[in-house]
């Protein structure tokens, strides 16, 4: 050991030197009152349930793009039926495409979540729009089900911004 | 331990030597990252502006598919609110963002080169995208028929085909969206966003085999050199090349030289 040390913090196990008052790593008040240890604890632990909470919102953006992608799949079978002979390969190209994407998108998310909630949202709106344009009646189809994506996108990446945040106020990873 | 570790700062709240790694004051419990809290909502408020550059980007671009008869009145119209609002952001977070408007280690070995590949690229892509759009779409893209009408249609052509997507799209893309999205993500994901965002804006989604590599390579080229002019001139030749050739058909070419 390069450090003096006598012990780890019992919040963030991190070690410290025995003239330290507080813990440098989350603020543990090491020569407080067990009643201060305590309400300290208790605090941490309503931050962890937050992180735990944010991690979760993540978890479901990544799987709302999993969704889009399936439903691309689905829906790209019935327009197949209805479109002319001439257009089919490109609504097909087209619909290849967004499927690959969203599935990759998908499980992107695991590993760089805002990249690819980003890209997942801004992809998953402008296909939207081209919809629109074509054919104005098309942003009612479904739209219960297009907010509720959106908003769990939207959701998800404001929660990877406020988990980073968190981590390292808790002294996490 | 890291040497950094071990220098020292003082606490924000009772002034005491504290090191620098420390995320708390060991004497008083105070937390450190007041700063980091800042930063922390400057990322927020970054992706809501990001957010609204590119909402002008695609009312521009969509605008233009909404309006029956295309002219060049338009066009230019919708390329002068794009080219504004590309300044007016960029300029915006002027302090930032002029950094990149340097061009540290110019070379003009690297450029010639960059050139040459950039041409040689764009002859493959041309020709390959000419090939599948009139044997799977059935359809003869040109460029060149909205311009067709005017005198110097050509170099019309040439101005809003070449020279404004290379000046105000790198400005735009590799240069304010970019610089705004490193204050979120790291340099990978920010490449990785501004291509996305790139393809995304030019509504073609079987465009999406070259232009996404292409949006990759000048995402590189933009953190790895830190300027943006690299890309402009990569990105200029590159449409340049395609003008050229929607001009003069790479069969004609070939004809007239044998």
């Amino acid at each position: 050991m390069e450090i003096p040390t006598n012990s780890h913090c019992n919040a963030c196990y991190k070690a410290y030197s025995p003239t330290d008052l507080f813990c440098n790593g989350c603020g543990y008040p090491l020569q407080g009152t067990p009643q201060e240890q305590d309400f300290f604890l208790s605090e941490r632990n309503v931050k962890e349930i937050d992180l735990s909470s944010m991690n979760e919102a993540v978890r479901k953006a990544g799987n709302s793009l999993f969704w889009i992608a399936g439903l691309t799949a689905v829906s790209s079978l019935f327009i197949l039926g209805t479109v002319a002979e001439e257009d089919r390969s490109s609504v097909l190209i087209a619909n290849i495409v967004l499927f690959v994407a969203f599935l990759g998108l998908g499980f992107l998310s695991k590993s760089k979540p805002t990249a690819a909630l980003i890209s997942g949202l801004s992809l998953y709106l402008i296909i939207q729009i081209l919809n629109a344009i074509d054919n104005p009646l098309t942003i009612f189809s479904g739209i219960i089900f297009k907010v509720i994506i959106i908003g769990y996108l939207i959701k998800g990446i404001k929660a990877v911004l406020d988990a980073d945040k968190l981590k390292k106020e808790l002294n996490i990873d | 331990m890291d040497k950094e570790n071990l220098s020292f700062k003082l606490c924000q709240n009772c002034q005491q030597e504290i090191l620098l790694s420390n995320r708390f004051c060991n004497h008083c419990g105070k937390s450190q990252l007041e700063i980091d809290k800042q930063v922390h909502e400057n990322k927020w408020l970054s992706l809501q502006q990001v957010a609204l550059f590119f909402t002008i980007e695609v009312l521009c671009c969509a605008s233009s598919f909404l309006i029956e008869e295309n002219n060049l009145f338009t066009l230019y119209f919708l390329d002068a609110v794009m080219a504004i609002s590309a300044i007016a952001f960029f300029g915006y977070s002027w302090i930032e963002n002029k950094i990149i408007l340097k061009w540290p280690n110019f070379s003009f070995l690297k450029l010639t080169w960059l050139i040459i590949a950039t041409i040689l690229t764009s002859v493959v892509v041309t020709f390959l995208v000419n090939h599948l759009n009139r044997d799977l779409l059935h359809k003869d893209l040109s460029y060149y028929s909205i311009f067709e009408f005017h005198k110097y249609g050509r170099y019309l052509m040439f101005a809003s085909m070449a020279l404004y997507p290379a000046i105000f799209e790198e400005l735009a893309y590799r240069g304010y969206l970019m610089q705004k999205l490193l204050t979120v993500v790291d340099e990978k994901e920010a490449v990785y966003i501004s291509s996305v965002l790139f393809f995304i804006i030019h509504f073609s989604f079987l465009s999406i085999f070259w232009l996404f590599p292409f949006a990759l390579f000048l995402g590189y080229l933009r953190i790895k050199t830190k300027t943006i002019w690299y890309g402009v001139f990569v990105h200029f030749f590159f449409n340049l090349t395609a003008c050229f050739l929607d001009l003069y058909p790479l069969e004609d070419l070939y004809k007239m030289i044998f």
